[in-house]
């Protein structure tokens, strides 16, 4: 770990609104999540697909074990990860949209899953919004990054903030509404 | 309009909150208040709530965002003889490639599927080898081949799969709006396939709607065939089926029972599959309901809760939507499933294994039988419900029996009411309502008591309904005589019909003896009763007992009801066809004139028993030799009843053959053999094989071709007739002049013979 500073010590300033805490905190969570991911394919054998829930489990365990006793609470950080686990995703389908215009290959849909899955474009207007939104009120904002981009249930969601389910779907849905208003143009053009 | 500003958004975000917490019907009253303060904050939060109401509707970030990571390095990978070429799909058990053979022996595209779990040792990659290749070896059109298997250098097993394109079978039925009975079709595709696997004693044990897929053209695949059994660590195989799915715990919806609880998987596991499958495209929905389920809450529906029945399922639903995706309305759609298919499904999900059909081919059958509306097999045995099922598949035949004994019966409580004086009317009106009431418990018993000895019975008759329900009115109805003793008369009356002249005779003799007792030997009901014996024992051939009966019948009603009562004129016409049967046939065509003219008069001329007495008179004017005058009234006779009752109706029945002797005396033979014809065919369709109007039918035929010399013929007809004819006809058979071209053959000896033996039988058993 040498002179970095903990990811702890960066959560701290990151709350308290410094910007480049919150730079740091990201693109520190974001090395590990990747590592820890292809430490995982690895050990696996690909082409196994992790969910991100798992990801995002694993990273905290690692994380909350090396960084000792001083390490604050696991909501805290599941706020902060699913933000990053967001960020791996949209450019992993950047990737992909890439691939696809230069006609490497066609995904064929077999499951209704892939097919209801959002593309690319949509996904970086999403996120877009989600920053937006994560201005206006962030626990909105945590609450698609955990469902939407990371897979976690509503009863997981609410286990992890310790409030009652109800709250967490009320979000859920104040949420939707406001992404839906930011991306409709788009989506009507 | 678009995003809000920080500031908006502060502004309404409380008021959403407040909002969403409400209930549907709480918010609009809120809503109304709130306007009256705040009109445009309340508008925008209205509008938004609308808008919610829509994305909830169309799933909006309800799926999940793609998986980030990079297996597409993946890509160009080669597999044994399989180059990978794109992922397709992510299914509950690992992903899916789309693959093609490069070794250049054939061009061919298929999947590889790669499991998501680690063999553990090397004795682990051989087993699935193994297995892979037996597995392999199953061949049906309607399943997806298994190519080949195969363990990864990195330890991972893979299997090769024929690529298939399609829906999943239950957005394919819904997409094409397929009725039950095309849903039924298709299924029975999936059947054979499943049949054939286990014929090589392969098991499914993974049957749900992702596995089944439908071409564009209609053809059925199934994957994953035994797939799930490699998955399967034999040290645990409960715990194999719930977390098969990456690790975490699956959601057993489409498990077995036995899956759940760890017991065998057999072919009866199969069996619940399709159950659940084919539950799911009738109904829509799973059998545990569709609310969202805990594993825990579902595995202790599999285990312990018995499904809704599909009918009743479909009421809970969105039934219109349901409907439609079914070419139907709800209340059709209920109906359709309502009974056999209700049954089908009930006994292919039964928690024990047992309990299933023994094998997917009897639930095929079963299938098949409901779409062809034969009985099925599967049922609690009770005696309505293949009652129900002969009505349908007999029409005709039934309408003379068993239906018409329900509708005279259902009839009687409201013809009781009649003949009873003012003053103890109201005590009356309470006693018929109570006795309305023992005729509805008694007419369901009788379509309803489980009787264990019908279990081997393929079909029920008529008879059998009537001999269920003529043992129970001694016990059922002992409390209320005078029911009993008219429940008796309407029974007997139908075994006339069937041709069963004993039972109805002892039947009538006893409705006589209670009705004698509970209402007075002078009372109508006992009178009519007695003219009903003498219709009986006439066909038994003992003329001169009904002709007694019937006379004493007549003289009662004529005292009690008047000369013209309808009941009275059915016994006089009855009488005048006993008295023509015994010879005296000008006292007889005097009687049947009078009938008939009174009934025409008082009845009507299209009334059956006006009808009836018409035959009757044409029968007297035939054995008075009258032709002309009976050919042609017996040509009315059979005209009107045929308009006003249908062709098939057992009086055109009797009239037909009645006029087809007449015309055999009148020497038109071709006439009286094509007449005897039609009527014969009528009468298979629509009489139990041994009913002796039947056997009258083919003995007259037989006699025709005995005056033709058709030997062979002959006696092949009348030997069919000759177990069966009525008791009257039988003693005939010795001296017919009809059947002297036979004298001297030794099949004619035999003939003599049987009909003896036949007078002996009867006399012995007079019943």
């Amino acid at each position: 770990m040498g002179s970095e500073p903990s990811l702890v010590a960066l959560m701290e300033a990151a709350d308290c609104g410094s910007k480049p805490a919150a730079d740091a905190l990201f693109s520190a969570l974001y090395v590990e999540l990747r590592r820890l991911a292809k430490h995982e394919l690895a050990r696996r054998g690909a082409p196994v697909s992790l969910s991100a829930t798992t990801l995002l489990h694993q990273a905290y365990i690692e994380i909350a074990g090396r960084e000792g006793a001083s390490f604050p609470d696991r909501n805290r950080f599941m706020g902060y990860a699913a933000r990053v686990m967001r960020g791996l995703i949209i450019d992993h389908a950047r990737s992909r949209c890439a691939q696809k215009r230069g006609g490497q290959f066609e995904i064929t849909a077999l499951s209704t899953e892939a097919e209801n899955a959002p593309d690319c474009r949509e996904l970086t207007r999403i996120s877009d919004a989600l920053d937006q939104l994560a201005k206006a009120e962030p626990s909105l904002a945590e609450v698609v990054d955990l469902k939407f981009f990371c897979g976690f249930s509503f009863a997981e969601i609410a286990a992890m903030k310790d409030v009652c389910e109800r709250t967490i779907q009320r979000d859920w849905e104040k949420a939707r509404i406001y992404l839906h208003r930011s991306i409709r143009p788009d989506l009507e053009m | 309009m678009s995003a809000f500003s920080p500031e908006q958004w502060q502004e309404i975000s409380p008021y959403l909150d407040h909002a969403l917490s409400l209930s549907e019907q709480e918010r609009a009253e809120w809503l109304s208040d709130f306007r009256a303060q705040r009109s445009d904050i309340a508008n925008l939060v209205e509008e938004l709530l609308e808008e919610q109401r829509a994305l909830s509707q169309e799933h909006f970030l309800e799926g999940h965002a793609q998986q980030p990571l990079n297996e597409d390095a993946l890509i160009g990978e080669t597999l044994g003889a399989y180059k990978l070429v794109s992922r397709i799909g992510q299914g509950g058990m690992g992903n899916v490639w789309l693959a093609k053979r490069v070794d250049g022996r054939f061009e061919r595209q298929v999947a590889v599927k790669f499991l998501h779990f680690a063999l553990a040792s090397q004795g682990a990659a051989e087993r699935f080898r193994r297995e892979g290749r037996i597995l392999g070896q199953l061949r049906d059109p309607h399943i997806a081949e298994l190519v080949d298997a195969g363990v990864t250098p990195r330890g991972e097993p893979y299997l090769v799969l024929e690529y298939v394109q399609g829906h999943h079978i239950d957005e394919y039925c819904d997409k094409q709006k397929l009725g039950v009975d095309a849903r039924i079709e298709l299924f029975l595709d999936v059947l054979g396939a499943v049949a054939h696997a286990h014929a090589s004693l392969v098991v499914h044990r993974d049957i749900k709607p992702s596995n089944v897929l439908v071409s564009g053209e209609g053809e059925v695949k199934l994957l994953d065939f035994g797939i799930a059994k490699l998955l399967v660590d034999d040290t645990s195989p409960a715990a194999a089926t719930l977390t098969l799915e990456g690790g975490g715990v699956m959601t057993p919806l489409f498990a077995a029972p036995e899956q759940v609880t760890g017991g065998a998987v057999t072919t009866a596991t199969d069996v619940y599959g399709l159950g659940l499958l084919l539950y799911l495209l009738l109904t829509g929905q799973h059998p545990a309901g569709t609310d969202p389920h805990s594993p825990a809450d579902l595995i202790k529906a599999i285990t312990d809760t018995e499904p809704r029945l599909p009918s009743e399922a479909i009421a809970l639903e969105d039934g219109q939507g349901l409907a439609q995706a079914r070419g139907t309305t709800p209340e059709k759609l209920r109906r359709q499933l309502r009974g056999d298919l209700d049954t089908i499904l009930s006994k292919a999900l039964k928690k024990n294994p047992a309990e299933r059909y023994g094998s997917v081919v009897a639930m095929a059958n079963d299938l098949g039988r409901y779409l062809k509306h034969e009985p099925i097999s599967a049922h609690p045995d009770t005696i309505g419900y293949r009652a129900a099922k002969f009505v349908r598949r007999h029409r005709a035949g039934v309408a003379l029996t068993a239906v018409a004994l329900i509708a005279v019966i259902a009839g009687l409580s409201g013809t009781l009411m009649q003949s009873r004086n003012a003053r103890r009317q109201r005590d009356a009106a309470i006693r018929e309502r109570d006795r309305a009431n023992r005729i509805r418990d008694f007419m369901t018993g009788m379509f309803k008591v489980s009787d264990p000895n019908e279990k081997a019975a393929k079909e029920v008759t008529a008879r059998q309904i009537l001999d269920k329900a003529s043992g129970d009115i001694n016990t059922g109805l002992a409390k209320d005589p005078e029911l009993q003793a008219q429940m008796m008369h309407v029974m007997g009356n139908v075994y006339t019909n069937l041709g069963l002249y004993d039972r109805a005779q002892s039947l009538l003799e006893l409705a006589i003896e209670v009705n004698r007792a509970a209402r007075g030997p002078g009372d109508p009901e006992t009178l009519s009763t007695m003219d009903s014996l003498g219709g009986a024992l006439v066909q038994l051939g003992r003329y001169s007992q009904a002709e007694k009966l019937q006379r004493e019948a007549l003289e009662g009603q004529r005292r009690a009801l008047g000369p013209e009562h309808p009941d009275t004129l059915v016994t006089m016409g009855d009488l005048a066809g006993t008295l023509a049967m015994e010879g005296h046939l000008e006292e007889a065509e005097k009687l049947g004139r009078e009938t008939l003219e009174k009934q025409r008069r008082v009845l009507g001329a299209e009334n059956h028993h006006t009808i009836v007495s018409m035959d009757t008179l044409a029968v007297i004017l035939g054995e008075e030799r009258r032709f002309a005058e009976s050919e042609q009234l017996e040509g009315e006779a059979i005209d009107l009843e045929r308009r006003v009752y249908g062709p098939d109706h057992f009086g055109v029945l009797m009239a037909m053959a009645n006029q087809a002797d007449t015309l055999y005396l009148m020497g038109k033979y071709s006439e009286a053999k094509q007449l005897l014809q039609q009527t014969l065919d009528i009468q298979r369709r629509v009489f139990d094989p041994n009913h002796p109007e039947t056997a009258r039918s083919l003995y007259n035929l037989g006699c025709l071709a005995a005056r033709d010399s058709k030997r062979d013929e002959a006696f092949s007809l009348l030997g069919q007739a000759i177990d069966h004819l009525s008791p009257r006809s039988v003693p005939k058979v010795d001296n017919d002049p009809d059947l002297n071209s036979l004298h001297g053959d030794p099949r004619f000896a035999k003939l003599v013979a049987r009909a003896k033996q036949r007078v002996v039988s009867d006399a012995r058993c007079p019943l």
